[in-house]
C-alpha cells in the first residue's frame, strides 16, 4: 500500500460524506474484497469522487450511497480525524467561552467553527463509534442552534453509524437525546416514533439479540398514545414469529402490554378485567404463543413470554377486585375461567412433555421449560389466588426436572418452589 | 483440569496496555480508564500489582479529571459517571484515594441524581441503573452517601424489577445480568437487599447456566452465528461498551456478572460450581496469555478481568477473594472501608 498522508486521506473521505449527504449505510472492507466487490457489480466504482486514479479503487469504495472504507486505512484515518477533531472541539469551546465573556476576538467566525466540528466530528463517529465526546460535542451545537432540521439529520447520522455499529450504545443514546429534545415542539411525533421502531426492526433484523437496540424500541414507548401502542402490538408479531429465539423482542411485547393495561386502570378508574378488548388481546397472544411453543420445539423465550402472560392474566383478570372478593363474585365467571385455563395449560404442559423414543435436545429442553412454566404457575397462583393445581403435585415435577435436566439438579433440589411439602 | 496461568495473564495486561500501534487497540482509547480497572484489579487479584509503575499511573488518571469534579475516559475526553468509577477505583487499588479533591468528586456525582431518584451519566441526561450503582458505590468509597438522597434511588432502583424477578435500565426495560448485577449490588450496599425476591431472583440467574457449564446473561443459549453482511467485515471487537457487545450466548464476562448477583442474594449453591471454573479456564490462551469471551476467541482485557474476577468468586486457590459489590478485592474494601 503506497503511504499516504493522513491528513490528506481524512479530507477525502470528508469530501465523500459532503458530496453524497444520502449515503445510508457504511462498512470497512478488506483490501482483497475490493477487487470482487467491483467485479460483481461489473464497472469498477467511480461514485467517490475524483481522488487520484491510482488510489480511489482501493481506500473507499461507494455505489447506491453505500460507503466502504478499506481497513487499510482505517488507522491512519482514525489518528487524522482524532486530532482534527479534539482540535474543532478546543476551538468551539474557546470561542463559545469568549462569547460568554462578550469580548469575542476569535480569528475565526463561530460559523466555521461550527461547521468544522460537524465534519470532523462525523468522520470520527464513523470510524469510533462509541467515542462519547464526540457524540456531545454535536449535542452541544445543537442544543445551541433549536434547529428542528439539524435535529433531523442528526438522526439520519446516527442511522448512518448504526447501519455499522447497531449495537453502539453511544449512538442509540445519542437518538433519544435529539427525541427528547423535539418531542416538546414537532408535529409529527408519531411519525418519528413510527420511524424510530422501523428503524429497530431493520437492525435487529441484522443484529440478533440486540439489547441495546431493542432497549431503543421499549423507552419509544412511554411517548406512545394508546392507538399507537396497539398498532406497535400488532405490527411486532409477525417479526416476533419469525424470530422466536430473540427474547427481546417478546419483552418489547410484554412491556407494551403492561402500559396498555396501566392505562385502561387509569381511564376506567378500575381493573383492567373489565376491559373485554384486552381480555381478548391476552386471550390472542396465549393462543399464539401456545401454537409457536409447539410448533418450535424447546425455545427458551416461548416459554418465558407464557409466563409473563400467565402472571398477567392472574394480576389483571383472574384476582381483578382490590379486595380479591373472587368466592363471592356474582357471576361466577372467575372461577370458571380459572378452572378454565389451569385445564389449558395443563394439557399444553401434558403434550410438551412426551420424550421422543430417540432423544433430542430439543424435545428435553421443551420438557424442562414446561415443568419449570409448571412451577412458575403453581407459584404464582398459590400466591396470588391461594389455588393449588392439585392434578399436579411438586414431586412429579422435581423428578421430571431431575431426569430431563440432570446438569441442574443443584437449582431443582434447591428452588423452595420444588421443595414444599408435598 | 487446567489451571489459571498467572504470569502469562499478568503479561498479557501490562503489555496489552502498552500497544498503540492498531486500529483495534486506539479505537478504544475513549474508555482507557475502564481498562486500566479492568486490567489493574485483576493484576492485583493475582497478587501482580507491583509490576505496575504506580505513579505514571495516578498522574495520568488525575490528568482525566475536569473541573466540574468528573473524569473522562482519557484525557481531554468529556466527564462522565462510568469513568469517574473507574479512577476511584484504581485510586483506592493503590491506597491513594486522599490525591482526590473528595468533595470536588462527590458533588460532582451528586449533583446527577434527578428528581425521581435515578441518575444521569452524565449533564446529557441519558438515565439507567448502572448509573445508580455507580453513584451508590462511588460516594460510598468516598464515604459521602450522605450527599444523595438514597431512600429515593433505591426506590428508582426497585422500579425498575420486572415481572421475572431481574432488572432492567429504566421502569420497564428487559432483564439483563449486567443491569441485576448493578442494581443488586447497589441494594446490597445501602442494606436494602430486602426488596428482592431472592428465590425468584435467583431462579432466574440459574436459568442462565448453559449445558458447557458456562452462563449467558439473558435467556436463549443459541449462539446464533452472526449474519452481517458478508462483504463488510466488523472489526469492532471495540464496541464493548461494558454491557451487550457481541452475541448472547455463554459467555465469562456473565460468569461475572450472574455469579456475584448470586453471591449477594446468598443462591450461589444452586449452581454447577466446578463447571463453570472449567468453563473460565478453558477460555485462556494458554499461549499468550488472557480470557476470552468463550473458548478459542481473541482476547482481551476486559474478558480476562471478567474471568480471572469470576474464578476469585468460585474461591478458586492461589488468588485474592473480590467483594461481590464493590468489584474490589476484599481487602482494598477493608481498607477503604473500615481503616484496614
Amino acid at each position: 500500500m503506497e503511504e499516504l498522508d493522513p491528513v490528506e486521506l481524512l479530507s477525502y473521505l470528508e469530501g465523500i460524506l459532503e458530496s453524497d449527504p444520502l449515503i445510508d449505510e457504511i462498512g470497512f472492507i478488506h483490501p482483497s474484497h475490493f477487487a470482487s466487490l467491483n467485479e460483481d457489480i461489473g464497472t469498477p466504482s467511480t461514485s467517490v469522487g475524483s481522488v487520484q486514479k491510482k488510489t480511489s479503487g482501493t481506500l473507499f469504495w461507494g455505489r447506491d450511497h453505500k460507503l466502504g472504507i478499506s481497513t487499510n486505512v482505517l488507522f491512519p484515518l482514525y489518528v487524522a480525524a482524532k486530532n482534527a477533531f479534539l482540535e474543532a472541539y478546543k476551538n468551539y469551546k474557546v470561542h463559545h467561552r469568549d462569547d460568554k465573556n462578550a469580548s469575542s476576538c476569535s480569528s475565526s467566525s463561530p460559523l466555521s467553527l461550527e461547521s468544522e466540528l460537524m465534519k470532523h466530528s462525523r468522520a470520527l463517529l464513523l470510524l469510533s463509534c462509541d467515542f462519547g465526546t464526540a457524540w456531545n460535542s454535536r449535542k452541544l451545537v445543537l442544543s445551541k442552534k433549536q434547529s428542528l432540521s439539524m435535529f433531523m439529520n442528526e438522526l439520519i447520522f446516527s442511522s448512518v453509524v448504526l447501519s455499522h455499529s447497531p449495537k453502539s450504545e453511544q449512538t442509540w443514546s445519542q437518538r433519544r437525546w435529539v427525541v427528547k429534545m423535539i418531542a416538546g415542539n414537532c408535529s409529527n411525533l408519531r411519525e418519528i416514533m413510527e420511524r424510530e421502531s422501523e428503524l429497530v426492526k431493520k437492525l435487529a433484523e441484522r443484529s440478533k439479540m440486540n439489547y441495546r437496540a431493542w432497549y431503543h424500541r421499549c423507552w419509544l414507548v412511554s411517548y406512545m398514545s394508546e392507538e399507537q401502542m396497539l398498532q406497535e402490538f400488532n405490527k411486532s408479531r409477525e417479526w416476533a414469529g419469525l424470530h422466536v429465539a430473540d427474547n427481546s423482542c417478546f419483552h418489547y411485547r410484554a412491556r407494551l402490554m403492561l402500559r396498555l393495561f396501566k392505562e385502561s386502570q387509569h381511564s376506567q378508574d378500575q381493573d383492567a378485567s373489565f376491559d373485554p378488548e384486552l381480555h381478548e388481546l391476552l386471550k390472542d397472544e396465549f393462543d399464539w404463543v401456545e401454537k409457536l411453543i409447539k410448533r418450535y420445539v424447546g425455545r427458551e423465550a416461548l416459554w418465558l413470554h407464557r409466563r409473563f402472560l400467565s402472571t398477567c392474566w392472574i394480576r389483571y383478570f383472574a384476582c381483578g377486585d382490590h379486595n380479591r372478593t373472587l368466592p363471592s363474585n356474582p357471576r361466577n365467571i372467575r372461577t370458571v375461567d380459572i378452572d378454565m385455563f389451569i385445564d389449558n395449560e395443563l394439557e399444553l404442559f401434558c403434550s410438551c412433555t412426551i420424550l421422543p423414543d430417540s432423544d433430542f435436545e430439543d424435545y428435553q429442553a421443551q420438557a424442562t421449560f414446561a415443568a419449570t412454566y409448571m412451577v412458575w404457575l403453581k407459584t404464582q397462583l398459590s400466591g396470588a389466588l391461594a389455588i393449588d393445581i392439585q392434578k399436579m403435585e411438586t414431586s412429579r415435577l422435581k423428578s421430571l426436572l431431575t431426569n430431563v435436566c440432570p446438569e441442574k439438579s443443584l437449582l431443582w433440589n434447591s428452588l423452595p418452589e420444588l421443595c414444599e411439602s408435598t | 483440569m487446567g489451571e489459571l496461568l498467572v504470569e502469562k495473564h499478568a503479561k498479557y495486561i501490562i503489555t496489552v496496555e502498552k500497544r498503540k500501534d492498531d486500529f483495534e487497540s486506539v479505537v478504544m482509547e475513549h474508555l482507557r480508564l475502564n481498562g486500566a480497572y479492568w486490567g489493574l484489579t485483576t493484576l492485583d487479584i493475582m497478587g501482580k500489582l507491583g509490576a505496575v509503575e504506580q505513579d505514571e499511573v495516578i498522574s495520568w488518571v488525575m490528568q482525566c479529571q475536569h473541573e466540574s469534579g468528573g473524569f473522562g475516559g482519557n484525557i481531554g475526553h468529556d466527564p462522565h459517571l462510568l469513568y469517574t468509577l473507574s479512577a476511584i477505583q484504581v485510586l483506592a487499588l493503590f491506597d491513594k484515594l486522599h490525591v482526590l479533591d473528595i468533595d470536588k468528586v462527590s458533588n460532582y456525582i451528586a449533583g446527577l441524581q434527578n428528581e425521581d431518584g435515578s441518575f444521569s451519566g452524565d449533564i446529557w441526561g441519558e438515565v439507567d441503573t448502572r448509573f445508580s450503582y455507580i453513584s451508590i458505590l462511588s460516594l460510598t468509597l468516598l464515604h459521602r452517601l450522605d450527599k444523595i438522597d438514597v431512600g429515593k434511588a433505591v426506590k428508582y432502583i426497585i422500579s425498575c424489577k420486572n415481572v421475572d424477578g431481574g432488572f432492567g435500565c429504566t421502569p420497564g426495560a428487559e432483564s439483563h445480568a449486567g443491569q441485576i448485577f448493578c442494581c443488586v449490588a447497589a441494594l446490597a450496599i445501602t442494606g436494602s437487599l430486602h426488596h428482592v425476591d431472592k428465590d425468584l431472583l435467583g431462579w432466574w440467574l440459574c436459568e442462565r447456566q448453559v449445558k458447557s457449564g458456562g452462563l449467558n446473561g439473558r435467556p436463549e443459549k443459541l449462539p446464533d452465528v452472526c449474519c452481517s453482511c458478508d462483504i463488510v467485515i466488523s472489526i469492532s471487537k471495540s464496541v464493548m461498551s461494558f454491557i451487550d457487545s457481541h452475541v448472547v450466548a455463554s459467555q465469562v464476562c456473565y460468569s461475572w456478572w450472574v455469579l456475584s448477583s448470586l453471591i449477594m442474594i446468598d443462591r450461589v449453591h444452586w449452581i454447577d460450581k466446578g463447571k463453570l471454573v472449567q468453563f473460565i479456564l478453558d477460555c485462556q490462551d494458554k499461549e499468550n496469555g488472557g480470557i476470552s469471551d468463550r473458548p478459542d476467541d481473541a482476547v482481551d482485557v476486559f474478558h480476562t478481568y471478567f474471568g480471572v474476577a469470576g474464578l476469585s468468586l468460585l474461591e478458586y486457590p492461589g488468588i485474592k477473594p473480590i467483594d461481590p459489590a464493590y468489584a474490589l478485592p476484599v481487602d482494598v474494601v477493608n481498607r477503604v472501608m473500615l481503616g484496614r
